[in-house]
């Protein structure tokens, strides 16, 4: 039975020793992570956190020492499973001697791709990356931002379910991100799962549905990326604020407060700061009824002020515990 | 199974055009031509009576001889220089070509796709194979036929020549394989295949050294060593006594280092599949 998931973790961990003196090095810590089948999934963390081990397992490219990997469902260390997977690695090295058309014709028949259809895809791949009049040119020849997109049609040429992207837009200028950008966003469309493990905190919120957050080998965060972001809303700065209507705007859920050091995880009533005190609305609606309150026990507003959770405030606040 | 080929196809291609990028199969080229140049041109054969024949080089009269023996003469010794010299070509030019696809970048790129580990390391290996042996089978058959048409024998044992060539190198370049798959280096295999190559002509006077030695666990270990590696030395004698038409009459060292090969190759093959990249 097919499975509903793209990528499977069970447990996944990754333990190097030293050969010499035994000491333990723990890459990977126990993660268990599931990617919907058609799913734009971001994986995110600082360096060093075991992303790339993490993908290398997927890959079976490193041996997990415990847990599994499945790829729809098969066990990623059978070579088979590998199949469906499209795969652009980070710091890639191309063979210098070959043309990108080379490239991607050993690449397609690697992948499993017959001679007649690597035949048909290359031409139309470097037309789809911009690269069709370079096709005949040895990849020594070519620029970082052009062997990202070779490299990318290279993931492309078999037609793949799974695309596993490894900082695709490494090197990039502004348009062939666009490029590369708007091409996955036509596999989206297409129902091509998209693992993404990128450090452009910015790419991976315009581009993917889910995330997840590794640090230091461990999953810390994982969820949808509209969810982890709600914190947006409304931020209004007012003077003369007594400390009853403080209060009341707190206990109505309306509002938390600002400038204030939150004690186990919860806002406390701050100390105006010059006089002023910040009350953080999470609707318009909210943050209208807080300033008619206000203004009703004349309040003096300073500002009004739309805020937003973005992605790299979550990874901050996860990466730093903030 | 279809599949399979073409996969193959292309790791032997690929290892075709790394050859011909780094210069490793025109250099061949070059010297393979330049040989058969010199035998074209330089040496010349005069027939006389059909029976008897004067070799000169030069235009230096040097041996005149009954001309099938003259021929198988000049076969053995050409086997025998290009065995010698050949093989020490070949591992110095051809070792690079493994370690290469582990550098980082690449080989998670290789992986990453539906092909068994081994199946990627063979297709390697056998391209490196091939490529030697292209060149090698050139060579022989373009010096067999200019003997051939220049003296009208046609001693077919020559050409058994390249195939044992090449077995020969395929064992060593199962060595470069399993010591470049641990090192990840093609300075520490090529050494390492140079030494068992080296130590080859001394243990194959084992008789003799084991005279000397006083110890039985030296001599012990000096009969291990000789069993354990690939009897290099002794292979080439075969050779030349092969081309030359004589009987062999111990085939212990072919089959011996056929074994080494293969124990050699599996290993390879297990490590490379247990490796972390």
């Amino acid at each position: 039975m097919p499975s509903d998931y793209a990528i499977e973790t069970e447990g996944l961990t990754k333990i190097f020793r030293s050969f010499w003196s035994g000491a333990e090095f723990v890459a990977v810590d126990g993660i268990s992570l599931r990617v919907r089948r058609g799913a734009t999934f971001g994986l995110l963390g600082p360096n060093g956190a075991g992303k790339t081990t993490f993908v290398k397992m997927l890959l079976s490219a490193s041996h997990p020492t415990r847990g599994r990997a499945l790829i729809f469902g098969e066990d990623g260390r059978n070579h088979r499973a590998r199949r469906p997977i499209g795969y652009l690695p980070e710091n890639h090295r191309f063979p210098t001697y070959m043309t990108g058309e080379g490239m991607l014709d050993f690449y397609g028949a690697l992948s499993g791709l017959d001679g007649p259809s690597r035949k048909r895809r290359i031409p139309e791949l470097l037309a789809l990356t911009g690269l069709e009049k370079w096709g005949g040119v040895r990849l020594g020849k070519y620029s970082k931002g052009m062997l990202q997109r070779v490299g990318l049609a290279q993931a492309l040429m078999h037609e793949p379910t799974l695309l596993i992207l490894d900082e695709p837009s490494d090197g990039v200028d502004p348009i062939g991100r666009r490029q590369i950008r708007d091409i996955m966003q036509a596999l989206e469309a297409r129902g091509v799962t998209i693992f993404l493990n990128s450090h452009l905190l910015a790419e991976v919120e315009a581009f993917c549905h889910d995330v997840a957050i590794i640090h230091r080998g461990k999953l810390a965060l994982e969820g949808e990326v509209k969810d982890l972001t709600a914190g947006s809303g409304y931020r209004v700065k007012a003077e003369h604020v007594p400390e009853r209507l403080a209060e009341e705007l707190r206990t109505a859920g309306a509002a938390i407060f600002v400038n204030a050091a939150p004690q186990n995880g919860v806002p406390q009533s701050a100390t105006p700061l010059n006089g002023f005190r910040e009350f953080q609305f999470g609707t318009r609606e909210a943050a209208n009824r807080g300033v008619d309150l206000l203004r009703s026990q004349s309040c003096e507003i300073e500002s009004v002020i739309r805020t937003a959770s973005t992605l790299e405030d979550v990874f901050m606040r996860t990466i730093d515990g903030k | 199974m279809a599949n399979n080929f073409a996969v193959t196809a292309a790791l032997v291609r690929d290892t075709f055009r790394e050859a011909l990028a780094r210069k490793i199969f025109w250099g061949f080229l070059g010297c393979s031509t330049a040989l058969i140049l010199f035998f074209l041109f330089i040496m010349k054969i005069d027939v006389v009576e059909g029976a008897v024949a004067t070799m000169s080089i030069f235009g230096k009269d040097t041996r005149t001889m009954d001309l099938t023996r003259l021929v198988r003469e000049v076969h053995g010794g050409i086997a025998a220089f290009l065995y010698t010299a050949g093989l020490f070509l070949a591992v110095f030019a051809s070792a690079g070509l493994i370690p290469t696809i582990f550098e980082p970048g690449r080989i998670e790129l290789l992986l990453s796709k539906p092909v068994a580990r081994h199946h990627i390391l063979l297709g390697r290996y056998l391209g490196n194979v091939l490529v030697i042996a292209a060149n090698m089978f050139y060579l022989v058959l373009a010096i067999w036929i200019i003997f051939g048409v220049k003296t009208g024998v046609w001693t077919y044992q020559f050409l058994y020549s390249t195939a044992i060539t090449v077995f020969v190198f395929a064992i060593l370049l199962a060595l470069v394989l399993l010591v470049a798959v641990l090192s990840e280096s093609a300075v520490v295999a090529t050494m390492v295949t140079f030494g068992v190559m080296l130590v080859s002509p001394i243990l194959a006077q084992r008789h003799v050294i084991e005279r000397l030695l006083s110890s039985e666990w030296s001599r012990d270990t000096v009969r291990y060593f000789y069993f354990a590696l690939p009897k290099v030395f002794e292979i080439g004698r075969i050779c030349r006594e092969i081309v030359l038409g004589r009987p062999v009459t111990d085939w212990m060292p072919v089959w011996s280092s056929a074994l080494f090969g293969v124990v050699i190759l599996s290993a390879g093959l297990y490590s490379f599949s247990r490796r972390n990249y």
